[in-house]
């Protein structure tokens, strides 16, 4: 029913080795071209291909690699064209890829939207339906922990009072347009712009809670990294709670990057487990080693490891270790988290370097500090404030408010062109209609509620 | 006596007049019974026509080939574009209207219709047997018909409030009400609720000190008066309107005697319009607003009475008096009609078809404030809509419904049988999403094309429709090729504040400045440009004007018109659709919307209860498909 084309992640977010991304719609082909830099329109439909998927010209980062699949309209679970992208899983890939997509003019599904197009095609029956009703039943049902809810009231409650502030507006409009012969002073289209502004500039407020707010909900992606045989699957499984990562104590055991949740503190985290950094080595732990090299630059926290010697005179060698130091580089955005780790090897004559925290898996020493370390490193900042600012937690939300911030500016920019207020209006109400999608809100007209609520009309 | 008719309309106001002429011009055999053939199209409340919204219907219904925008040519004492200083997409034509001559020119309008015939009688009863069969009168007439529109104003069970206990069943100051056909009506099962108006007093000119009020003449440029692309009426002589202010004398006035006014001292329970509050209410409501407008509007040529608008109340006439008398330049007023609020039934809306049929009642149609609507315009154009309707089905041909993004009549149609009412409605800009594509100067392009293929257009209208249209086109075609120099454009271009041109320029281009205007353009050119009417200019320069934001409305009406093609079945058993909230199967069950577009915008549907309900709607096509091949 829409013409627009789709694009979501198919799989839930952050578990699995591969993760599946779906684009559906008209130009769904056309982006997927871009990505891959081939002429897709050439290759047949229902072939998998293997290909590097790269950000938009002149860019040439490869996001990844993975297998790209064609089923052209109306061969297809929508019946419309579409494409199936499977890419290494985790939250990181996966979602770069959907972010290009949408860079490139697709717009992100809503929950179910697949489902509804393939109704709307007539793809699906009956039994397909009852399971896409519990989908949706689940969808709403998700749980989530109480601080992350109360923090969305609070949203709600923001977003609500700013869409309060638009119908003001569009009553003004109103006003100014509907009843020209008023008895009341006229609108100045100058302090209406003004207002438009101000409330722009609340949802840029917003927004910028978004990389906390998605901290929350996502968790925080923390990577361990150091040299290999540093201990950190150890660590890691410590963390997790559950033997996840191989261990063995030869050195280049971790190849590929494991990627889990983690509960720490009550706060979300994801952990990632790399191969171990260091140079010279081939083949699949080299690949390894790319692999690590890439959530390190998507980092949120990195936790440096770096193994106890026994006997090793600890303050002879400044912290970091210098041959992390590229490394580290490249996760420069991230928190830091240096750790001795292995400490129970240590002898009694030696003390960690300054900043290091000593931890010792097998003594379980250090380990509740490393947790408090992180949860007040991601997240102190986040539950101090959350009374002033209610946080944005996801995308959709992030996108809405985007959208909204971008029409109210626009608004702004349109009356001061000269634009007569009854076109320059339908920014406002785009406004609206994106802050009722953050409320999930069912709109009635309150415009007009408003008019007569506010000024004396009628002759 | 028993007479037989395709289609009997019951009311000769402003719904049912248009119904009766609408049906006529379709071919259907007609008849119009109504109580007073002497106040057929009775404007009986304000006289005036149009407004912002309310102009563009009134000239929506004189695209279809309708009576209104002929009759208020003819009787236009006084015509202003309001909004002219705001951009084109929101002017609003008003005429000031002589009453006697409005009624007379619509009277003469329906006799020229050959299939129509005119009966007064007082209507009784509807007789029903599975679907309409007819109506009888008091005196004993049946009428009958496969289609019945009843237009019945506020004369059901209507009752005037003057202050205190002096209420009356009448439907107008001086008409009797109607009981017998209210009630033959609420035995189908059908809903009933209550709304209330009112009207201000009426005072003699010749008491009122017009030196002390400020005079308001109509717009000087006589080309804008036509009101419509098909009627070309003689100008009569034209009468100003004037101003004059409320103080603080009245407010307390108001105040002392509020428990003796029908609204506030408990005899009213009908719900009024907002937009049109009682002085009663503006003194209450804005305590704090120093002064009230008060317009005095001339009631025709051959009389001096003055039509005081801003003053509707339903206080005691001895009241009324008073504050009138406490209002600078009205000292010495007289007053000759006192103002009254009347309540009556309606019948809310949701009860009805697109067609504005009664969905519970086959062949029956409503039209007008039984459906609770106010507004002389309003009415008209249900009217229209449902008598075209009533001939359409008695002919068996397809129905004609006008889109939400094809015309107010269909905004304000759709808004009733979707939204439904809480207070008497009127139209205004902002209840339509495609207001710079419905303008009062495109209604012809709009709707006079539809109009004309369905044959509700005569000879004569379809002629002119063709002219007007070709007029535009060649407009379109000036504007685009034409290419302006310099000497000419810039004395246009300095006079609004544009910066000059050194090379030519094409017309488009130059209109697309804020403002520049297309007249000033076709006159600045020096071998002259063809003379387009003023209604043509404004056409050429809105879409030049909004460029983009026309196209913008042009997308999301496209989108909606997509979501219209998935039909839901009449039948569709909405409360079983537990996929759907609570609320929303309640909504849907009440209004039962005939598409996904229109399940849309039902408030308190949600696009979660939009996507189950296609499912839903899915499934329930694929449980019957046996059955119906069975």
């Amino acid at each position: 029913m829409d013409p627009d084309t789709i694009v979501a992640c198919a799989t839930p977010p952050g578990v699995g080795a591969l993760a599946v991304v779906r684009l559906s719609g008209p130009s769904a082909i056309a982006t997927i071209g871009a990505l891959v830099r081939s002429d897709v329109h050439q290759w047949p439909s229902r072939t998998a291909r293997l290909c590097s998927l790269r950000r938009p010209e002149p860019s040439t980062e490869v996001l990844d690699r993975g297998l790209v699949s064609l089923f052209r309209a109306p061969a297809s679970y929508t019946g419309e064209d579409m494409v199936e992208v499977s890419t290494h899983g985790g939250r990181y890939v996966p979602e770069s890829v959907v972010e290009t997509c949408v860079a490139l003019g697709a717009r992100r599904a809503r929950p179910g939207e697949f489902t509804q197009r393939a109704y709307l095609n007539g793809k699906l029956d009956l039994t397909q339906a009852e399971a896409v009703g519990d989908l949706t039943a689940t969808a709403s049902a998700q749980g989530r922990n109480v601080a992350l809810h109360q923090l969305e009231r609070g949203l709600g409650e923001r977003v609500a009072s700013l869409r309060s502030r638009l119908i003001g507006l569009a009553a003004l409009l109103v006003q100014h347009i509907d009843f020209p012969e008023e008895d009341e002073a006229p609108v100045s289209l100058g302090a209406v712009a003004e207002e438009a502004r101000r409330a722009a500039r609340d949802v840029g407020r917003l927004l910028a809670t978004a990389p906390a707010g998605e901290l929350l909900r996502e968790g925080a992606l923390t990577v361990l990294a150091g040299p290999p045989n540093a201990g950190k699957s150890s660590l890691f499984n410590a963390l997790l709670g559950v033997e996840r990562a191989i261990v063995t104590p030869a050195a280049g055991t971790t190849r590929d990057a494991i990627e889990a949740a983690a509960s720490i503190d009550g706060f979300p985290f994801r952990l990632v487990d790399t191969a171990g950094l260091r140079a010279g080595t081939e083949g699949v732990e080299q690949l390894g080693i790319e692999v690590a090299h890439r959530y390190l630059k998507g980092a949120d926290v990195v936790i440096v490891c770096r193994e106890t010697v026994a006997g090793e005179f600890a303050g002879s060698s400044a912290t970091p270790d210098p041959a992390l130091a590229p490394t580290l580089a490249e996760a420069d955005g991230a928190a830091k988290v240096f750790l001795r780790t292995k400490w129970d090897l240590a002898r009694d004559d030696q003390a960690p370097a300054p900043g290091e925290i000593p931890v010792s898996v097998r003594t379980g020493q250090g380990l509740a500090e490393v947790k408090r370390a992180l949860a007040d490193l991601v997240f102190q900042d986040v539950v101090e404030r959350r009374d002033e600012v209610p946080v944005v937690t996801t995308r959709r939300q992030t996108e809405l408010l985007k959208n909204a911030q971008d029409e109210l500016s626009s608004f702004a920019q349109a009356l001061e062109r000269g634009v007569p207020p009854e076109a320059a209006s339908a920014h406002i109400r785009s406004a609206e209609s994106a802050l009722e999608d953050v409320l999930g809100v069912v709109a009635s007209d309150e415009v007009l509620d408003r008019v007569f609520k506010d000024f004396c009309i009628g002759k | 006596m028993r007479l037989r008719y395709d289609v009997i309309v019951v009311g000769g106001g402003h719904a049912g007049v248009e119904a009766a002429a609408a049906s006529a011009r379709l071919g259907a055999r007609t008849v119009l019974v109504t109580a007073d053939l002497g106040r057929i199209a009775q404007m009986s409340c304000n006289p005036a026509i149009g407004g912002v919204a309310k102009g563009t219907v009134a000239r929506e219904v004189g695209a279809l080939g309708g009576i209104m925008a002929r009759a208020t040519d003819a009787a236009r004492i006084q015509f202003r574009m309001l909004n002219r200083s705001k951009g084109p997409a929101v002017w609003g034509p008003r005429a000031q209207c002589d009453r006697a001559l409005y009624s007379m020119a619509a009277r003469r309008a329906l006799d020229e219709l050959a299939y129509l015939d005119l009966f007064q009688e007082m209507v009784t009863g509807v007789q029903f047997d599975g679907r309409v069969q007819g109506v009888a009168t008091r005196g004993g007439v049946v009428f009958e018909g496969d289609a019945v529109v009843v237009t019945a104003g506020t004369f059901l069970r209507g009752r005037i409030h003057m202050g205190g206990a002096s209420a009356a069943g009448a439907g107008r100051a001086g008409e009797g009400p109607s009981l017998e056909l209210a009630e033959a009506l609420e035995a189908r099962g059908l809903e009933v609720a209550r709304f209330k108006t009112g009207t201000p007093p009426r005072v003699d000119g010749r008491t009122v000190d017009l030196d002390r009020c400020q005079r308001q003449d109509g717009d000087a440029d006589g080309g804008a008066f036509r009101f419509c692309c098909y009627a070309r009426e003689p100008l009569l002589e034209q009468r100003p309107c004037w101003v004059a202010w409320t103080g603080p004398a009245l407010k307390e006035i108001v105040t002392r005697n509020l428990e003796r006014s029908a609204l506030y001292g408990g005899e009213i329970s009908g719900r009024g319009p907002r937009y049109c509050p009682s002085i009663e209410d503006k003194v209450v409501r804005f305590p704090t607003a120093p002064r009230h407008q008060v317009f005095l509007e001339p009631e025709g040529l051959d009389t001096t009475e003055l039509y005081v608008n801003g003053l509707s109340t339903s206080l005691p006439p001895d009241v009324q008096l008073a504050f009138l008398r406490s209002i600078p330049g009205m000292e010495d007023a007289k007053i000759t009609r006192p103002g009254y609020a009347v309540e009556y039934d309606y019948f809310p809306p949701h009860q009805l078809r697109h067609t504005l049929e009664v969905r519970s009642v086959p062949g029956l149609y409503f039209a007008g404030q039984i459906n609770g609507t106010t507004g002389y315009e309003e009415a008209a154009a249900q009217g229209l809509a449902a008598g075209a309707n009533a001939a359409l089905a008695v002919q068996g041909r397809k129905p004609f419904i006008v889109e939400r993004d094809q015309g107010y009549v269909g905004v304000l149609v759709d808004d009733l049988v979707t939204k439904g009412v809480d207070e008497p409605y009127r139209l205004f800009t902002s209840r339509a999403e495609f207001r710079l594509l419905l303008r009062q100067d495109n209604g012809a392009r709009r709707l006079g094309t539809p109009a004309r293929e369905i044959g509700l257009l005569t000879n004569r209208q379809a002629r002119a429709l063709n002219e007007r249209l070709a007029e535009e086109r060649r407009s379109v075609f000036w504007f685009r090729e034409t290419t302006i120099a310099p000497e000419a454009a810039n004395p246009v271009l300095e006079a609004v504040g544009s910066s000059p041109i050194s090379e030519p320029v094409r017309a488009r281009k130059l209109l697309r400045r804020p403002g520049v205007r297309a007249r000033a353009l076709t006159e600045a050119v020096p071998e002259g440009a063809p003379s387009f009417d003023p209604d043509v200019l404004a056409t050429v320069e809105v879409d030049a004007k909004y460029e983009g934001y026309v196209e913008r409305e042009t997308e999301r009406a496209a989108k909606l018109r997509r979501q219209a093609r998935f039909g839901i079945p009449e039948d569709a058993p909405f409360a079983d659709f537990t996929t759907l909230s609570w609320e929303a199967r309640q909504k849907l069950a009440r209004v039962r919307p005939s598409n996904l577009a229109q399940a849309g915008r039902i408030p308190g549907v949600s696009p979660a209860d939009l996507q189950n309900l296609v499912m839903e709607v899915r499934r329930l096509g694929q449980a019957r498909a046996p059955t119906d091949q069975a």
